[in-house]
C-alpha cells in the first residue's frame, strides 16, 4: 500500500467527509414562487428546450436535462436519421407520448418560437457557429466544449452573446462542481499565499485531427445530411470515417487539438483559479513536453501530462508561496497541509454534469450569467487556441489581450481566425 | 507530508500516468498538426517541405502556388491553400483567387485570403463580387465582412437588392461588421423599404453598425440607429437586441427605458431588460432599480433585485440590506441570500437579526450567508460577538462559527454546551462535533458524564467524530468512559474507543467482553465484529474474534464473532493464500448458517489456492450456498492465475455450468471456458 493510499483508510476518509461545511458553490438563488403548488412547475417557469446534436456525450447531458422537472424538450435536430430517432425515443419514452419532433435541419428548429433553449452536443467543429445561431435565432444555450476553435471565434461568442442578451453555458461543468471550486477557492482567497504557478492536465498536447479521405459514396441526405455535417468547415468529400463528430475537426482549424480539447476544462479552472475569467496570459512557450504560459500579474499557467498524483483525469495544481492544492475528477482533493481541507464540501466524483445544468436552467429563469457563461468560456478558449498556435509554432509568442493580438507577430495573427465554409456566417 | 510534495513535484521525472511521446521531429510534428494528418503516409517531399516552418516562407509560399496551380489531388490543393494563410503574400492572392467560385475549394481560399495583410485579398474579394454566383458569393460576402474593406461598402450595398435572399442577409451582415455612415445609412433604407425574410438580417446589420458606433464612442449615432430598429416591423428578438443597445447608448438618461422594460408584458424585453439591468453603470440607475423593485409584480421583485445584485457600485450594498431587514418575505429571502455574496461584515448584526425569527425561510435564508459570507474579517467579528450575545443570537453564532470551522471559538462553544437552553446546548455539542479534536475530548466526556438523556445523543455524536480525528494516542482519555459505572456511558465509551483504533482501544473492547453487564458485553461484541482490520495495528483483532466465534457466551456473540473473523480475513493482506485458506478451513466447524457458510465462500473466491477451489466445490453441491460457491468460483477460475492449470480451471466452470442459476455467472464461466478450450 502506497503512501497515498494510506492516507485514504477509512478513518481519514471519516475525518474528512465530517461535517460538510460551507457550501462553495452557492446555488443560484431562484425564489419559491418559481415552483407550483405541490412542487410542481408553473407553466411560465418551464424551459421548452431543443437538442442539436445529441450523440453519446449528448444524450448524457441531454438525461441531465431531462430529469428536471422544470424542463420539457420538445425537438431534436441532427443530420444523421439513426440519432435523431434514438433522442426522439428517449424524450418519448421519458414523457410517455409521441410528440419529439425531428428535424434534419437546425435552421428548422431554430425557427420555432416555442422553444426557449437549446443543448449543443455535435462534433466540435459546429459548436460556436450552432451557437451563433441559436443567439441570434432567440435561443438561450448549452453548448459542449471546446466552444471555439479559433481566437476569432471565441471573441464572435462572446460578442454574440453580449449583443443578443442570451444565457450561455459552456458544457465545461467542473465549474460546478465542489472538489474543483473548493481548489479554486483556496487559490482566489489566498489561502495558498500569493499565487506562484497553476498546472493543467490536457490528455495530450498534439493534435489527433482527422481530414480529407478518400472520398465514399454519399448516402442520402435523409440518412446522413453530409453537407450539413461539415456545416462550417472547409469542404472535403463525404468518408465514413469522418462521421465519428469527436474527432473531426477536433479543436480545428490549422492547429487545435489536445490543448483545447481538455483545456477547455483544465486551463479554464485554472483561468478561474487566477481571477483571469475577463483575461489571458501573455506570453507562451513550449518547454519540452509541456507549455508554459504566463499571465501579466506574473502567475505562470503550465499546461503537462506527466507527474499527476492519482486522482482521476482531468487534474488540476494551483501552487501559491506557502501551499498547494490538487484535485481531480475522482473527487479527492490533496493538499499541502490538511487544515487547507477542513470545511470542503462533499465529495462528488466522475465529474457529473447535473449541478452545472441545474445552475444553466436558474440562469435561463434571471437572466444571470451561468458559471461558464459566453465571457468566461471565450477567454479559456483564447488560452487554449493561442497556446495550441505557439505549439504549432514552437516558438515562443506573446499575446496583448486588450488588442486580442499577437504582439508583432503577424505569423501568428494570422492563425487567430479561419474561414467559415458558406453559407454560415459568423 | 514532505515525502508526499517530493513525489507530486511537477519537476519530479516519476511518472503517475503515461508520458507523452518525446522528441517528435519537427516535420512530423507538423503533419499531425495539419488537416491531413491521416493521409500523411501519403505526401511526398514537396508537400513536406511546404509544411516545414524552417523553410524560408517565400520559398514555401512560391512551392504552394506551384502546387494550387498544378493538377494535383484535391486532398493536395486543399492543404495548400490553406498553407498559403501562414506564408502567403499579394503574389498569391491571383492563384487564390481563382478558387473563389469553386463550391469545393473557395472556403480553404478564403481561410488564407482573410488573413493575408494588404490591399490585394481585398481587391480580389471585391472583384469576385461581380464573378462569383451561388453559394460562394455569400462566402465572398462573409470574407469582406471579416477584413472590414470600407471600399466594398457600396458593392455590398448593392447586393441588398439581389434576388436571392441568402445574398441579401449576408450582405447585411457584412455591412454591419464594416460600419460606418454609409453602411448604417443603406441599412436603414433598406429595413425602410424591405419586406419578407431578410428584414430580421437587415435589423441585425443595423445592430451591429451601432454597437460599432457605440464602442467608438458616438452615442447619439448608435441610439438613433437602435431607436430606428426597435420600432421596425421586425422580429421581437431582433427588438429586443436594440432595445438593450439603446438603453446603454442613453448612459444613465436610459433608466427610464430600461424600467419599462422591467414593467413590460413581453417576455423579451422584460429578459432584455434584466440583462441591461446588470449592464447599465451607474449608482443612479442602481438606486432606480432599488426605487422600482417594489412597485413590480412580486414574481419580478426578486429576479431586479438578483439583477441589481450583480451590479458592481457603491449603491448596490445598502439597497440589498434594506431588503434583507424589511421586504415580503420572498423578495426578503432573496436579499439575504444575496448578501452572502455581496455583503461585508457590516451585515452581520443584521443577518444575526434575521437568523433568529420565527419565518423560516428567512432565518434559514440568513444562517446560510452567515456560514459563507466572505468579505471583511468575518470570522473576526463573529469571534468578537460569541461571549457577549445573548438570548437566541447565542445559538445563531455558535452555528455559524461551526459552518464556518472558527476553531477559536471553542471555548465560548464549551461554557455554552451547558447552557439552560436546550437549543443552545445542542447547537453547541454539534459545533463540538465540527471542531473539537484531541484537546477537547476530556471536556466532551465530562459533558457525557453528567448529560441528560436528552442531550446524550448528541454529545455522543460529537464524541465519535472527535474520536475519529484524533487516533490512537487519545485512547487514554477514553477510558475513564469506557470504564464507568453507568453501564450506556461504558457503551458509549466503546464506541469511541472504536473510532480511535489501536492496541489500546482494542484491548478495552476485548476486556468489555466480559463486563458485568449483559448490554456492554453485547456492545463490544458488536464493537469487535467491525473492528477495522486496514489497519496494520489493529491485527490484533483476529484472534479474540475467533474465539468468540469458537467459545462465544451467547450465540449471537458466537455469530458475531465468526462474521468478524472472516470479513477480517476476507481483508488482510499480510498472510499468504495457504495460511489464509487454512484459516477459513478451520472456521469450518464453526458455521451454523447458510449466511455463514456464503460468507465463507465470498472470502475463498479471493484465494487463488487450488484448496480454495476444492473446499468451493464442496459448498457448490448444498443448494443453500451454491450460487455463492458458483460466483467465487468463476471469480478464481476466469483468470489465467499460475496458481491453478487449466485443467482446474476448467472443471470448476464445469461446475458453475451446471451448478448456478444465475444467467449472468453462467455467461461468465461459459466464455471463460471457451478461451480455455
Amino acid at each position: 500500500m502506497s503512501a497515498i493510499d494510506n492516507q485514504m483508510n477509512r478513518r481519514r476518509f471519516l475525518k474528512r467527509t465530517f461535517p460538510v461545511g460551507a457550501m462553495l458553490l452557492a446555488p443560484q438563488i431562484v425564489a419559491p414562487s418559481v415552483l407550483g403548488k405541490g412542487g410542481g412547475v408553473a407553466p411560465s417557469e418551464r424551459v421548452v428546450l431543443g437538442g442539436i446534436g445529441i450523440g453519446g456525450r449528448g444524450s448524457y447531458v441531454l438525461g441531465c436535462f431531462l430529469q428536471e422537472p422544470d424542463v420539457r424538450f420538445v425537438a431534436v435536430a441532427e443530420v444523421k436519421a439513426q440519432r435523431r430517432q434514438a433522442v426522439k425515443q428517449m424524450a418519448d419514452t421519458r414523457y410517455g407520448n409521441t410528440d419529439c419532433a425531428t428535424y434534419r435541419d437546425l435552421r428548422e428548429l431554430l425557427a420555432r418560437n416555442d422553444i426557449d433553449a437549446v443543448l449543443i452536443a455535435t462534433g466540435p467543429n459546429w459548436h460556436a457557429a450552432a451557437s451563433m445561431l441559436a443567439a441570434r435565432a432567440g435561443k438561450d444555450v448549452y453548448c459542449e466544449k471546446p466552444c471555439a476553435k479559433t481566437i476569432m471565434d471565441s471573441l464572435a461568442l462572446a460578442d454574440t452573446f453580449r449583443r443578443t442578451g442570451r444565457v450561455f453555458q459552456a458544457g465545461t461543468q467542473r465549474r460546478s462542481l465542489p472538489n474543483f471550486a473548493y481548489a479554486v477557492d483556496l487559490a482566489r482567497r489566498g489561502r495558498l499565499g500569493k499565487l506562484k504557478t497553476l498546472h493543467a492536465h490536457p490528455a495530450g498536447l498534439e493534435t489527433k485531427m482527422s481530414g480529407w479521405l478518400p472520398a465514399e459514396t454519399e448516402p442520402p441526405k435523409e440518412e446522413v445530411d453530409w453537407d450539413l455535417y461539415l456545416g462550417p468547415a472547409a469542404w472535403r468529400p463525404f468518408n465514413r470515417r469522418l462521421l465519428d463528430g469527436f474527432n473531426f475537426e477536433k479543436g480545428g482549424g490549422m492547429v487545435g487539438g489536445g490543448c483545447l480539447e481538455w483545456g477547455s476544462h483544465c486551463v479554464d479552472l485554472c483561468q478561474w483559479a487566477n481571477d483571469a475569467d475577463d483575461t489571458s496570459p501573455i506570453e507562451y512557450e513550449r518547454k519540452g513536453d509541456r507549455l508554459h504560459a504566463r499571465y501579466a500579474n506574473g502567475v505562470e499557467l503550465v499546461v503537462r501530462n506527466d507527474g499527476w498524483l492519482p486522482l482521476g483525469s482531468c487534474p488540476v495544481r494551483f501552487e501559491g508561496e506557502t501551499g498547494w492544492v490538487e484535485t481531480g475528477d475522482n473527487g479527492d482533493l490533496v493538499a499541502s497541509d490538511d487544515a487547507l481541507l477542513a470545511g470542503k464540501g462533499v465529495r462528488i466524483s466522475g465529474y457529473p454534469a447535473d449541478f452545472h445544468v441545474r445552475n444553466f436552467l436558474d440562469c435561463v429563469k434571471t437572466r444571470g450569467q451561468p458559471r461558464a457563461n459566453a465571457e468566461v468560456a471565450c477567454w479559456s478558449h483564447i488560452t487554449c487556441n493561442a497556446a495550441n498556435i505557439a505549439l504549432f509554432l514552437d516558438r515562443k509568442v506573446q499575446y496583448d489581450p486588450k488588442k486580442n493580438e499577437f504582439i508583432n507577430d503577424e505569423e501568428a495573427n494570422r492563425l487567430r481566425g479561419e474561414a467559415w465554409r458558406e453559407p454560415w456566417q459568423a | 507530508m514532505a515525502s508526499l510534495k517530493q513525489r507530486t513535484n511537477p519537476e519530479s521525472t516519476m511518472p503517475f500516468h503515461k508520458t507523452m511521446k518525446h522528441h517528435i521531429s519537427r516535420v512530423a510534428q507538423l503533419l499531425s498538426l495539419a488537416v491531413f494528418a491521416a493521409s500523411a503516409s501519403a505526401l511526398g517531399p514537396t508537400r513536406a517541405a511546404t509544411l516545414d516552418l524552417d523553410v524560408p516562407a517565400a520559398e514555401r509560399e512560391q512551392k504552394l502556388i506551384a502546387l494550387i496551380k498544378s493538377d494535383a489531388q484535391p486532398a493536395e490543393k486543399a492543404l495548400a491553400l490553406k498553407q498559403l494563410a501562414i506564408c502567403g503574400t499579394a503574389d498569391a492572392v491571383p492563384a487564390l483567387a481563382g478558387f473563389l467560385g469553386s463550391e469545393e475549394f473557395s472556403t480553404w481560399a478564403r481561410i488564407a485570403l482573410e488573413v493575408i495583410p494588404g490591399p490585394a485579398p481585398d481587391e480580389a474579394l471585391r472583384a469576385a463580387l461581380t464573378t462569383v454566383q451561388g453559394r460562394p458569393l455569400i462566402g465572398v460576402i462573409s470574407s469582406i465582412g471579416v477584413r472590414r474593406d470600407l471600399k466594398a461598402a457600396y458593392p455590398l450595398i448593392t447586393k441588398l437588392r439581389h434576388p436571392d435572399a441568402q445574398v441579401v442577409s449576408a450582405a447585411a451582415i457584412a455591412l454591419g461588421h464594416i460600419g460606418g455612415d454609409s453602411a448604417a445609412r443603406a441599412l436603414e433604407i433598406s429595413l425602410a423599404e424591405t419586406s419578407g425574410a431578410t428584414r430580421s438580417a437587415i435589423a441585425e446589420g443595423c445592430i451591429l453598425c451601432a454597437e460599432r458606433w457605440l464602442a467608438e464612442g458616438q452615442a447619439a449615432k448608435a441610439m438613433a440607429l437602435y431607436d430606428t430598429v426597435r420600432k421596425a416591423d421586425v422580429p421581437q428578438r431582433r427588438v429586443a437586441e436594440a432595445t438593450r443597445g439603446a438603453i446603454l447608448a442613453r448612459g444613465s438618461d436610459g433608466t427610464a427605458l430600461l424600467l419599462e422594460q422591467l414593467r413590460s408584458p413581453d417576455k423579451a424585453l422584460y429578459s432584455i431588460g434584466l440583462r441591461a439591468a446588470r449592464e447599465l453603470p451607474g449608482t443612479q440607475v442602481t438606486e432606480a432599480l432599488a426605487s422600482a423593485v417594489k412597485q413590480l409584480a412580486p414574481d419580478r421583485q426578486w429576479r431586479v433585485l438578483l439583477a441589481l445584485a450583480d451590479r458592481h457600485d457603491a449603491a448596490v450594498l445598502p439597497a440589498v440590506k434594506a431588503f434583507a431587514k424589511d421586504a415580503p418575505a420572498e423578495l426578503r429571502v432573496t436579499a439575504l441570500n444575496v448578501l452572502e455574496h455581496v455583503g461585508d461584515t457590516s451585515c452581520i448584526p443584521l443577518l444575526i437579526e434575521a437568523a433568529t425569527v420565527d419565518d423560516r425561510a428567512v432565518a434559514q435564508a440568513a444562517k446560510a450567508s452567515l456560514a459563507s459570507l466572505h468579505t471583511g474579517n468575518v470570522d473576526a467579528e463573529l469571534l468578537r460577538l460569541l461571549p457577549q450575545a445573548a438570548g437566541k443570537q447565542r445559538q445563531v453564532l455558535v452555528e455559524a462559527a461551526s459552518a464556518r470551522r472558527i476553531e477559536s471559538a471553542i471555548p465560548s462553544v464549551l461554557r455554552y454546551a451547558t447552557d439552560a437552553d436546550a437549543g443552545l446546548r445542542k447547537a453547541a455539542f454539534e459545533a463540538l462535533a465540527a471542531l473539537g479534536g484531541p484537546k477537547e475530548m476530556g471536556a466532551v466526556v465530562d459533558l457525557l458524564k453528567s448529560a441528560t438523556a436528552q442531550d446524550r445523543d448528541a454529545l455522543e455524536q460529537a464524541l465519535l467524530a472527535i474520536s475519529g480525528r484524533s487516533g490512537a494516542a487519545a485512547a487514554p482519555t477514553l477510558m475513564p468512559l469506557a470504564g464507568h459505572s453507568d453501564p450506556s456511558l461504558r457503551a458509549v465509551g466503546l464506541h469511541a474507543l472504536a473510532a480511535v483504533g489501536g492496541p489500546e482501544a482494542l484491548a478495552a473492547v476485548i476486556k468489555a467482553v466480559d463486563d458485568q453487564e449483559p448490554s456492554v458485553q453485547d456492545d463490544a461484541v458488536r464493537t469487535l465484529s467491525t473492528w477495522p482490520n486496514n489497519w496494520p495495528d489493529d491485527n490484533g483483532v483476529a484472534e479474540p474474534l475467533l474465539a468468540l466465534a469458537k467459545s462465544g457466551r451467547k450465540p449471537m456473540h458466537q455469530a458475531l464473532g465468526l462474521r468478524g473473523y472472516l470479513q477480517y480475513l476476507q481483508g488482510i493482506k499480510h498472510i499468504g493464500n495457504d495460511e489464509k485458506l487454512a484459516k477459513v478451513r478451520e472456521t469450518m466447524p464453526l458455521m451454523k448458517s447458510s449466511d455463514q457458510k456464503q460468507l465463507a465462500a465470498a472470502v475463498l473466491g479471493a484465494i487463488p489456492a487450488p484448496g480454495a477451489i476444492d473446499m468451493l466445490v464442496g459448498f457448490a453441491g448444498d443448494a443453500d450456498t451454491a450460487e455463492a460457491a458458483c460466483s467465487a468460483l468463476t471469480a478464481l477460475a476466469v483468470k489465467d492465475a499460475p496458481e491453478f492449470t487449466k485443467d482446474q480451471r476448467r472443471k470448476a466452470l464445469q461446475i458453475v455450468l451446471e451448478k448456478s442459476k444465475s444467467d449472468g455467472t453462467r455467461k461468465r464461466a461459459g466464455e471463460a471456458l471457451k478461451k480455455i478450450q
